[in-house]
This record gives C-alpha cells, structure tokens and sequence, in this order.
C-alpha cells in the first residue's frame, strides 16, 4: 500500500522555485530518502507532506498521505505521523520526562499511557537513565536520541526525519541507523531526508536524488550504483607542486572515465585492472583505489561545483 | 483507509489546552524568578507614591485619592506590559530562535491553535499579574473585598487583548530589535495617556480622542468600575470594544502569522 503518493507538485518562495514539478511514492513499511545538497528543496518537500509547508495551488500538484490530503487534513496526518525537525527545538528549561509529557498532551495521551510509552521509548533509544536530566545535561547525540523518542510517543505509522543524523559522531548514528531499521522491522514507514550518502546506503530501501528541487535520479540504492557509476575509483590528489600526472583524457585505456575535481582527480572503471593500468602511468603521484559509493553517483549526477543555495 | 476509521485526534479544546498546557509548565519551571516580581513592581511602585509623590497631590482624581486612583489603573497595565513582552520578544524567540513552534506544529496542532493557544496563555498572565496588583492594593486598603476579586477577570481580558496586537506587530517584524518601536513607541505612551497616571478627562479634545481610541483606556475604565461595583451604560461600550478589538485584531494576526509559519 502507498502511504505517500506526491504527484507533480510545486513550490514557489517568490521568484524561488524550490520544489519543481516532484513525484515520488512510499510504499508502506519502507524506508524512503529524499538525497540532495543544501538547498536542494528536500526539507521543503518533507514540510509539504505534514502540512507544514503549503505547496502551490492550481496547478495539478497533488499530495496524499494515507489517503489524506495535508492542504486540509493536516491534524490526521500529524495524529498519524511522527516528525523529527532539522533542529532538536527542545525546551531548555525543563528535564527529558518533563519535555515529553508535554508532547504526550499534544497527542491527547492520557497520563498513565504517556508515562508507560516514555518509559519505553527512552529505553528503547538506550536514554533510560537520563529521564531526570535537564536538556543542557545533555550531549547532541542524546539530545537527537530524545527528539526521536519524542517523535515515537504516539507509535507513529509513518516517521519523518529531517537530517537525522548531521553533525554526530558515528557510535551515535550507527545507533540511530540500528534503531530506525527496528522501527522498520515493524511495520513504520520511514521518510527521511539526507545529505550522508553513507545513511542513504545503510537505511534506504529506495533514494530520490534532488537538485534544485528537481528529482535527478531515484532507485534503490544499490540499483543507483549498479547502474549510474563505474564499480571502481581511482583518486590522484593534485595539491601546488605536485607533477601533472602525464596522463591525459586522449590517452585513458577504453572504459577509463576521468572526473577532474578541484584537488582531485578521479578515474572511474568497471574494471579494476584497467585503473591499475592507468597508476602505472602516473609520475610518482599518490594514488588511492576504492569501490564507488553513492556519493560519487550524487556529485556525478548533481555536479561538483558549489551552487548559490548552498 | 480513510473513512471506515477515522482518525480519533484530539478535540479543539484539547489542542488548545496542551499549548497552553506547555506555556504554564514552561513558565512555572522558574516559579521564584517569574512568580516574585508581579507582586514586588506595584508594592515598590505605590510605596514611592504613597510615601513621596502623594503627598504633592491633594487633589483627588475622579473623585479618589490619587493613591487609589493609580493602584486601580496599574491594574490592568501589568496584565498590558506582560502580554506586550510575552507576544513580541517570547513569542519571536519561540519563532525563530528557539525554534520551539517546530516541533509544536510537527504535533497535531495547527497554526490556528497555536496563536490562540497563545493569546490565552498571555491572557492567564495577564491574569495573574493582575492578580499580584490585587493582592497588593487589598493590602494597602486601595480596594475592598469581594469586589476586588474580580479584577484578574479584567486581567485575563486585557492580556488577551494586547496578545491580539503584539502578535500582530510580530507578524511584521523580521529583527528583534523592531520590538523596541512597539513597546516604547506605542505600550509606553499608552501607560501615560490612557487615564492611568491622572485622568483623560482633562486633557485637550484632540488628545481625548486619541485616548479614546486606545485600547488601554477601555482596560483602565472596567478595572475601576470592576474595583467600586459601579456598574453603568456606558461600561458596555468599554467592553465592547475589548471584545471586538480581539476579535478583529486576533484574527489579522492569526492570518498574518499563518502566513509566516506555514510559507
């Protein structure tokens, strides 16, 4: 069953067009990531989908959310769905229990039941033992563990992540990659957004690549690689003073793409032989050889150069 | 899916009480540093008074000793500065840097609910801050029981009111320092002409009007009645304009700040 369906939707700020002509679908107990630079339109898209954000009318865009429409009927979808916001926006002044029970009366949750769920989801996200704590007390990582307790607290069928995991250390979003892929496990369709090709990897059964609120590509994530990058790299560092390697894109061995990236330059193959080949050429410069990621999909389709939003 | 199981969440009245709900919790977090001033700034203010300027004053205003006169007034003006600090600086900080309304309307709460939910919040400080001024003149023998009880009512009134226009201003404002425009350009002024400090009565026709446009003054007029049980006619235009001026107010800032939260 599709638990989101966009289809064709637009959003404008001004003479901005964030989100341009976008569609993609969900399917239920799946986990969907939504993949771009900064300024891509990713948390705008996500804000469209709960109602946060209005898309533009009048113009066929279309959103559905378990059959709801979140133009009108945003409370169903929030009561169905739990958001974790880009920034963790817990109240400072109060502890973790206090900042939950708060959240636990926005979903209508009588006492009792709230008190055994935020037992639960804070053993579940390994927090027990800072119930009592004050936010401050907190690390980031504890503080982005909370905020997803938070967003759990009325077993939400769909969980939206706006950057989950940016800016923590990697105990912390192995855990939170750990965790999502239970709730998965579960039955909890997940839509996230990212810009760690790493989390697209590890989490996402499919990944949309957005730039410049357009979609560039989408598939599952190993399907994105099998099919839109060379299985190989080879990277050559270039800094001032090093030699040129004498290598030049008239001389490559057939199947050997070149990428010249500011510092780096990068040859892609299928075959691992041939880059061993092209190393054999170079003028003693650093070499190192590795299996493609997706980053490498992402910045051959969304491009190296910095663009205005970011 | 749709239809054959509707989804059960919570009523309006529930909504708006869990923003209020969060408000309350928040703010009695720090019950001392919150709780003490409300009653220390009108003790301070009616000891300076009552020991030092009053005694300059032997003319009664409106019929009270001048004492009375102002204790009556600050009433209503504590419930007016508290809803003018809480809906301009707390609420753009809750906007844009605390980020709090993020996750409040990631919840199932909507852009509606929040901004009432906020003017009935200011509305409760208004109400308590009232209250504190009330315990105070009750201690002076400024009013009497049970008559003074009724004042935080008047309180809660006025506080919502100046929700109305302060989240109004807010929708507006893109830097917090604009603040400082509304509330020295417009609350500081209306404290001193709107029949608080001494009577607009006396005061040229052209202002007299201006005084009467304010909503201060419509505040200030229910507050004394409220405090002497003089109930008359005229009252009922002061009140109507409470309630309409709300109402008006209330609903541009909702549309207006709909607009900023949802763009």
């Amino acid at each position: 069953m599709k638990i989101i369906s966009v289809e064709n939707v637009n959003k404008t700020f001004g003479r901005v067009h964030a989100v341009c002509d976008l569609s993609f679908e969900v399917e239920e107990g799946t986990c969907f990531g939504l993949l771009g630079p900064n300024g891509a339109g990713k948390t705008t898209m996500m804000k469209m989908i709960y109602g946060r954000s209005g898309r533009d009318a009048g113009d066929g865009g279309a959103i559905r959310v378990f059959g709801y429409d979140p133009a009108r009927d945003e409370l169903a979808i929030k009561y169905l769905s739990g958001v974790v916001p880009q920034e963790n926006n817990l109240d400072d002044e109060l502890n973790v229990l206090q900042n939950l029970i708060i959240y636990s009366k926005f979903y209508g949750l009588p006492g009792g039941v709230a008190r055994e769920r935020i037992n639960g989801l804070l053993e579940f996200l390994e927090l027990s033992e800072k119930a009592e704590s004050r936010i401050r007390e907190l690390s980031g990582g504890m503080q982005r563990r909370l905020v997803i307790v938070r967003a759990l607290l009325n077993h939400p069928k769909l969980l939206i992540l706006d950057e989950p995991t940016t800016g923590l250390d990697p105990q912390v979003r192995h855990l939170i990659w750990d965790k999502l892929r239970q709730l998965r496990a579960q039955g909890t369709t997940i839509l996230l957004t990212t810009h760690y090709m790493e989390e697209a990897f590890q989490i996402c059964d499919t990944v949309l690549i957005m730039d410049k609120g357009r979609k560039v590509l989408e598939d599952n994530p190993r399907e994105l690689l099998r099919e839109n990058i060379e299985a190989y790299v080879l990277e050559v560092p270039i800094t001032n003073g090093t030699a040129m390697p004498a290598i030049q894109e008239t001389g490559l061995p057939g199947g050997v793409r070149l990428d010249r990236g500011e510092g780096t330059l990068r040859f892609y193959a299928e075959d691992i032989d041939r880059l061993k080949g092209v190393v054999d050429k170079l003028s003693g410069n650093q070499y190192y050889i590795r299996q493609s990621t997706l980053e490498d999909v992402f910045l051959k389709a969304t491009g190296r150069a910095l663009n205005e939003r970011q | 899916m749709k239809g054959s199981n509707p989804i059960a969440y919570p009523s309006l009245i529930q909504r708006l009480f869990s923003v209020w709900y969060r408000h309350v919790r928040v703010y009695t977090k720090n019950l001392l540093s919150n709780g003490l001033p409300p009653f220390l700034e009108p003790l301070l203010f009616l000891m300076g008074v009552g020991l030092g300027l009053g005694r300059y004053i032997d003319e009664t205003m409106d019929g009270m000793p001048y004492i009375d006169f102002l204790g009556t007034g600050l009433l209503v003006t504590a419930a007016m500065f508290t809803a003018a600090y809480e809906c301009t600086f707390g609420t753009f900080i809750r906007m844009e840097f605390e980020k709090v309304y993020d996750g409040m309307l990631a919840a199932p709460i909507t852009v509606n609910n929040l901004i009432v939910g906020e003017i009935i919040w200011a509305g409760t400080k208004g109400f308590f801050f009232t209250f504190a001024v009330m315990c105070v003149l009750i201690a002076f023998g400024i009013i009497q029981l049970p008559a003074g009880l009724l004042t935080p009512f008047v309180g809660f009134l006025t506080g919502m009111m100046f929700a109305t226009l302060s989240l109004l201003v807010t929708s507006f404002v893109r830097t917090i320092n604009h603040f400082n425009f509304f509330l020295t350009g417009i609350i500081s002024p209306m404290f001193f002409f709107s029949g608080v400090v001494f009577p607009v009565s006396n005061l040229p026709p052209a202002v007299r009007l201006v005084a009467e446009i304010v909503p201060l003054t419509h505040a200030v007029r229910l507050s004394r009645a409220v405090c002497a049980s003089n109930y008359t006619p005229a009252l009922l235009g002061s009140v109507a304009y409470i309630v309409i001026f709300t109402a008006i107010v209330g609903a541009l800032a909702i549309r207006r700040l709909r607009g900023r939260l949802t763009g």
